[in-house]
Order: C-alpha cells, then sequence, then structure tokens
C-alpha cells in the first residue's frame, strides 16, 4: 500500500468513526451502533454504499425512516406514544474531542469490515465494507431495520461482495 | 392514589428488548434537551451535575458538544466574567 493509499485509508476510518458517533449523537445514543456505523458509511465519498443500498430501494432518507419506524414501533409495544421528533444530525452538534468508542456490535461490526477489506486485497476501507459487516449482526437494531425494509440481510451482504469484487477488478 | 405503573409483561423477548433501546434513546433525548435548555437558561455544569447525580465535570464532558459553539461575544463575555 502506497503512502497515497494509507493516507486516504486513514481519512476513511476518521470519516467513517466520527460520522458514527454524530450520529448517535444527534440521536441520542450513548454509544454508536451498528446503524450509525451504516448511516456514516452511506456518506464515505466512495459511493459504494449507497450504489448497492439504491439497488435494494433503499436510499439515505428511507434508511432514517426506517430506523425512526422501528424505535416508535417499540415504544408503541410499551405503551409509549411512538411519535418521537427524529433529531436532526445535521444541526451543528458536535463530537467531543476523545478517542473512538462504541456499542460492542458497532466495534466488532468495524473489526469486520477492517478485515473484510484486508481479505479482498482493497487499498482502502470502502462503504460497502462497512455494510457487508454489519449484516453480519443477526440480532439487534440494524437487523430489524432491514426487516422493516424488506431487505434480506444475506442478499445485501452479497450485492456488497458483488459490488466489492467488482471494485477491485476496476 | 397515584396509578401503579407496572412493568410490562414479556410476551416477545425481542420485542421487549428492543422496547429498552428505544426507551433507554427517548430518555437520553429528553435528557440531553432538558440539560441544554437548562445551560440556556443559566445553570451552570454544576448544578445540572448535582440534579443528575453526577460531577460538573461529568457533566460538561458529557453534554457540553451538544451546545451550539458559543460565538466570539459570548466567549469574551465569559472570560471577563470569571475575571
Amino acid at each position: 500500500m502506497s503512502f497515497r493509499d494509507k493516507a486516504a485509508d486513514v481519512r476513511t476510518v476518521n470519516a467513517l468513526l466520527t460520522g458514527a458517533e454524530q450520529e448517535a449523537l444527534a440521536a441520542g445514543d450513548d454509544l454508536p451502533g451498528v446503524e450509525h456505523l451504516v448511516l456514516a458509511a452511506l456518506g464515505l465519498p466512495d459511493g459504494t454504499a449507497a450504489d448497492v443500498l439504491v439497488g435494494f430501494g433503499v436510499s439515505d432518507a428511507s434508511l432514517r425512516a426506517a430506523l425512526a419506524r422501528v424505535h416508535a414501533d417499540a415504544l408503541v409495544s410499551v405503551g409509549v406514544d411512538g411519535s418521537v421528533r427524529e433529531p436532526d444530525v445535521a444541526a451543528g452538534r458536535r463530537v467531543g474531542p476523545r478517542g473512538f468508542r462504541a456499542t460492542a456490535t458497532a466495534d466488532q461490526a468495524f473489526r469486520a469490515a477492517t478485515a473484510l477489506k484486508q481479505s479482498s486485497g482493497a487499498d482502502r476501507l470502502l462503504g460497502a465494507h462497512v455494510v457487508a459487516a454489519a449484516c453480519e449482526q443477526e440480532r439487534g437494531t440494524f437487523p430489524r431495520v432491514l426487516q422493516a425494509l424488506g431487505v434480506d440481510r444475506a442478499a445485501l451482504r452479497a450485492a456488497c461482495e458483488e459490488k466489492l469484487a467488482r471494485q477491485a477488478r476496476g | 392514589m397515584a396509578e401503579v405503573i407496572e412493568v410490562p409483561a414479556v410476551d416477545d423477548t425481542q420485542a421487549a428488548l428492543a422496547a429498552v433501546l428505544a426507551l433507554r434513546r427517548l430518555a437520553n433525548q429528553l435528557e440531553s434537551a432538558a440539560v441544554v435548555h437548562a445551560i440556556g437558561a443559566g445553570w451552570t455544569w454544576a448544578d445540572v451535575g448535582q440534579t443528575l447525580g453526577i460531577s460538573a465535570q461529568a457533566a460538561h464532558k458529557k453534554f457540553a458538544p451538544l451546545l451550539p459553539e458559543p460565538s466570539p461575544r459570548s466567549r469574551t463575555r465569559s472570560r471577563k466574567e470569571k475575571q
């Protein structure tokens, strides 16, 4: 890996982790979860996460809407009115000057994404690596969001791998 | 007599755990909104910390990133207030 690739990789990881933390902070979650990593991956400039999800009819907006719906439905199940206003991520909230902390599942997904990057021989981490790794989570918010969107986890993972293979071939 | 709030029966484990996450998230949103409001209304970090049962430093560390960036004018004012 050239110095230039390495620097680009560091920038990508930084953007991903900062973005995930910002998403979590804005949503009122203590720590970034897998769903926040995926939202941050959608915003990465490589565009691979967005490309794969578009193939399943999922956009940034529909993913956010499904996430809000999953939480609202969960609240309704215990008798709380589900019409919770979703916070605005772009409202200039800042991430504190501290090291990256995440939920154990998000940490695991991030490690899986970097392992996938290495095994695929990619020069740098791409959004599709993150989405593919996120699909390994069997229980929790992200699988529920995919279910709400009618997206099959295994099919999404396969589409990510296909996209990454195409990307590697150039 | 006040109505007793009962913990809902767990019929569906997945749904119950999802509700726990959603309730925690809702509580965090309420906490953040209340703290931002309190600081805007002139509360100190010590006031906020005492109310929430944490130290002023812990309150500042947790909630300061939620506050809008202070304007240069207000920064100057707060420096003058400290002197």
